[in-house]
């Protein structure tokens, strides 16, 4: 029993009746092991973690740690226990100090006039980033470090107060290559010390890079639990899923018809400069490239949010101007974008009202709404769209990630355009819902839409493009046919390395 | 059948202003036990009464507070539109003409209101405070000592009785119907609930922020020129000291009956429920004979036991849902 840190017995968690998050999840992690906690969107995964960590308390089941039955009402208990979580976001404070983030919630010693001592602290950090292989100038803000070096000071804060178990929620989202290589070896530097991970990820490649098991969720249930060698990437998929890798990319051929945008020698500010594209209809376009490259700009530019320095747009060989984003509806063009809480969605909105927000002047007349046509048309797209988890009438918030995305999906294409941009469609949507969304971009392909598609998921802008332009700094390095589609090119490209 | 009633149950515990109205109805109950002329029709008439002219003002202030704005001068624009109303009303001898008035001289400082601290990007806190201390500087200035003493038929909207209702229940019905048809069937109710909930994804789909943010604040300076009609209707006379106050008691009626103050968030039965509990208490003390000086004191109170029930009551909702 000594090498077991951290037991779940039947973990289960339910919110209202019969909704399940978790169902009899029974975890075992066992000293200075990695586990890859794996599953869809709304597969449990958080749950599970936060009932560790105290963020939720189980509705049955029981948790032990070092052989002790424990109970955490709190953050605070469990980190008392050892156990701390990093979130996919910052959890710390940017306008303090690193090392006033590091000891937050501690007690702080103080010297003999009644200040903190913060000598005796630096010492202790000191000792820390030492172990850790970095080294920071303590006093300056947390706002000023890149996403890789906050995620260090927050492992680092786990360090100082002996934390036994870490729990990272993807950990490496924001992070570039070699920030991630970074984490891993300090990753494997800590499980030598005994140092216990649970490690979610979207990205499999990691898990099977970083992990000694994987743990797969579906539905709230766990499905298998073992040895990352007795998985391959596929058979991971399939157990996350339910169903075979093949399906979930999905592409029909269809006609590609005339140019309908054309954009030329477009600038804004320092963004972007002199970027040409085309669109034609019936054709998704791939906008390929790094964050920060200028996509979202450039598409925010297009949809009138930005108000472009130079060049021209072409709307069916005619010349327009798009000064706001009434003109660029007007035009037919849409734009999703890519944060779907903080700029796409209003969450305390019934779903009904967030799937008309774009489209409510085709329900009204004179200012008034007809509710009824509003209900029709939203019952007609959520079938459409398979939007599942709560019923239209309630918060668009109760939904799921993936479902919510649906939603805004929905939200943008109701104003029937003829241009679609879509900013990363399916970023943190699960594979099914992934699978979802490819097929209604498929289909307003189809239906003689034009759909640009930014997506720095590469796998994603192939499957799914009949053309990729990729982006570098702000200028458009390459377009490819899709005869010419190559994955090491277009990353290359991407990087500025050709 | 069971389930039904279940969803129906957290239906209704999860609309904002339920927790208030269940402390109202408790709080009734216990004041008709100690007091005994409380339950009477005469006096449930009489509180619904005193409570019309805080609760039109209260929804009118419910939608600037849903676009995540606020307006703290309806206390000195209601004394102002109270007289505009009653020198118009002693000019013409009747009550319609110095409606008109009133609600013209309410939509005009509404407008300015709305107007700068929108396009003129001054936050609307800091504009409709000195828009509160400058309407009262100039009614004291113009007005000094002077009292308006107004006869019967300019009383229409606080005297006037039709089908043996008081009109100025009527006009808070009829202002109820108003916001609550705005709400659901206008795109202008709905895009000021939109922009208070998110404002980044109203920029997002091209919502005219500005433009609905101003009617807002319209809205409200209208609806003071509409109250000071009923009000200076009730009272029968005026001073330039009238409705000192009186905003907090609008601000309090709405965050009372559960209206988010940061926005987005709310009910337009919020403000009616706030201003009835406001209502009933200050009738309770009267009654009691308990000194008016209790009044604020008492109102700072159950500001913040509603306030901490809902947190209470969030609690609750969050274990469940």
């Amino acid at each position: 029993m000594e090498d077991i840190v951290c037991i779940l017995n039947n973990i289960s968690k339910t919110f209202g009746e019969n909704v399940f998050a978790c169902k009899n999840v029974n975890l075992k992690l066992n000293c200075g092991e990695v586990i890859g906690l794996v599953g869809e969107n709304g597969a449990g995964k958080s749950t599970v973690v936060k009932c560790l960590y105290g963020l939720h308390s189980p509705s049955s089941g029981s948790i032990v740690i070092a052989d002790k039955e424990v109970l955490f009402k709190s953050p605070k208990d469990s980190e008392q226990h050892g156990v701390f979580f990093i979130p996919q976001e910052l959890d710390l404070f940017p306008e303090l100090t690193i090392i006033e983030n590091l000891f937050i919630g501690k007690k702080i010693p103080r010297n003999w006039i009644g200040n903190f001592d913060w000598k005796v602290l630096e010492k202790q950090a000191d000792e820390i980033f030492n172990n850790l292989g970095v080294s920071f100038d303590f006093y300056m803000p947390l706002k000023l470090l890149s996403a890789a070096n906050a995620k260090l000071v927050e492992i680092a804060r786990a360090l100082i107060n002996e934390a036994k178990i870490i729990i990272m929620d993807e950990p490496t989202a924001a992070l570039t290559q070699k920030e991630v290589k970074k984490i891993f070896e300090i990753i494997n530097n800590l499980k030598k010390k005994k140092v216990s991970f649970i490690y979610i990820s979207h990205r499999l490649d990691e898990i099977f890079e970083i992990a000694d098991s994987i743990t797969v969720l579906r539905d709230g249930e766990l499905i298998i639990s073992d040895h990352k060698n007795k998985f391959t990437k596929s058979k991971l998929v399939q157990y996350m899923v339910g169903r075979p890798l093949d399906q979930i990319f999905y592409r029909t051929k269809n006609k590609i018809g005339k140019k309908i945008l054309e954009v030329k020698h477009l600038s804004y500010e320092n963004n972007f400069k002199e970027v040409n594209l085309e669109l034609k209809k019936g054709e998704i376009v791939g906008l390929a490239g790094l964050i920060g490259a200028g996509r979202s700009e450039l598409a925010q530019t297009i949809f009138g949010l930005r108000k472009y320095s130079s060049g021209e747009i072409y709307i069916n060989e005619k010349k327009i101007n798009i000064n706001s984003v009434n003109d660029a509806i007007k035009f037919g063009i849409a734009y999703l974008p890519e944060e779907r809480r903080s700029q796409g969605l209003i969450l305390p909105f019934t779903i009904i009202w967030n799937m008309t927000l774009s489209s409510i002047k085709n329900f009204t007349s004179f200012g008034y709404i007809n509710n009824h046509e509003e209900i029709k048309f939203v019952k007609k797209s959520s079938e459409k769209f398979t939007i599942k988890g709560a019923k239209i009438s309630s918060p668009v918030s109760q939904l799921s990630g993936g479902n919510q995305q649906k939603v805004l999906v929905a939200k943008t294409i109701a104003t029937k355009p003829k241009i679609i941009i879509l900013d990363e469609p399916t970023r943190g949507v699960d594979v099914g819902a992934k699978a979802e969304i490819y097929k209604i971009i498929d289909d307003l392909a189809n239906q003689g839409n034009a759909i640009l598609l930014i997506s720095s998921e590469l796998n994603e802008v192939i499957s799914m493009s009949d053309r990729i332009y990729v982006m570098h700094e702000g200028k458009i390095k390459g377009e490819f046919q899709k005869n010419e589609f190559n994955a090491e090119k277009i990353a290359s490209v991407s990087a500025g390395i050709i | 059948m069971k389930k039904k009633y279940n969803n129906l149950l957290i239906k209704f515990f999860s609309r904002p202003e339920t927790p208030v109205l269940v402390f109202l109805f408790f709080l009734i109950f216990i004041i008709s036990i100690f007091t005994s002329n409380f339950l009477t029709v005469a006096n449930l008439k009489g509180i619904l009464e005193q409570v019309v002219v805080i609760s039109i003002i209260a929804l009118a202030v419910n939608q600037v507070i849903y676009g995540a704005e606020i307006d703290i001068s309806t206390g000195s624009l209601l004394a102002v539109c109270a007289f505009v109303y009653g020198l118009v009303a002693m000019e013409t001898g009747g009550s319609w003409i110095a409606l008109l008035a009133s609600l013209l001289c309410g939509f005009i400082f509404g407008l300015f209101n709305g107007f700068l601290s929108t396009y003129g990007k001054v936050p609307s806190i800091i504009v409709t405070l000195g828009m509160l201390f400058i309407l009262r500087g100039g009614l004291l200035l113009s007005n000094p000592g002077t009292v308006l003493n107004l006869i019967e038929p300019m009383r229409f909207f606080g005297m006037g009785n039709i089908f043996g209702l008081p009109v100025s229940i009527y006009c808070l019905i009829i202002v109820i119907i108003f916001y609550h048809f705005l709400s659901f069937n206008t795109l202008w109710g709905r895009n000021i609930i939109a922009i208070g909930g998110n404002p980044r994804a109203a920029v997002n789909i091209g919502l005219p922020i500005n433009k609905v943010r101003m009617l807002s604040f319209v809205g409200s300076g209208t609806m003071c020129g509409f109250a000071a009609a009923v009000y200076l209707g009730q009272a029968g006379q005026i001073q330039a000291t009238a409705a000192t106050g009186f905003e907090l008691k609008v601000i309090a009626a709405v965050v009372l009956g559960g209206t988010s103050i940061a926005g987005g968030r709310g009910s337009n039965f919020s403000p009616i429920v706030g201003a009835l509990l406001v209502g009933v208490i200050l009738n309770a003390l009267t009654l009691n004979r308990i000194p008016p000086y209790y009044e604020l004191f008492v109102l700072g109170l159950l500001i913040l036991i509603a306030v901490s029930f809902d947190g209470f009551r969030r609690k609750l909702l969050e274990k469940d849902v």
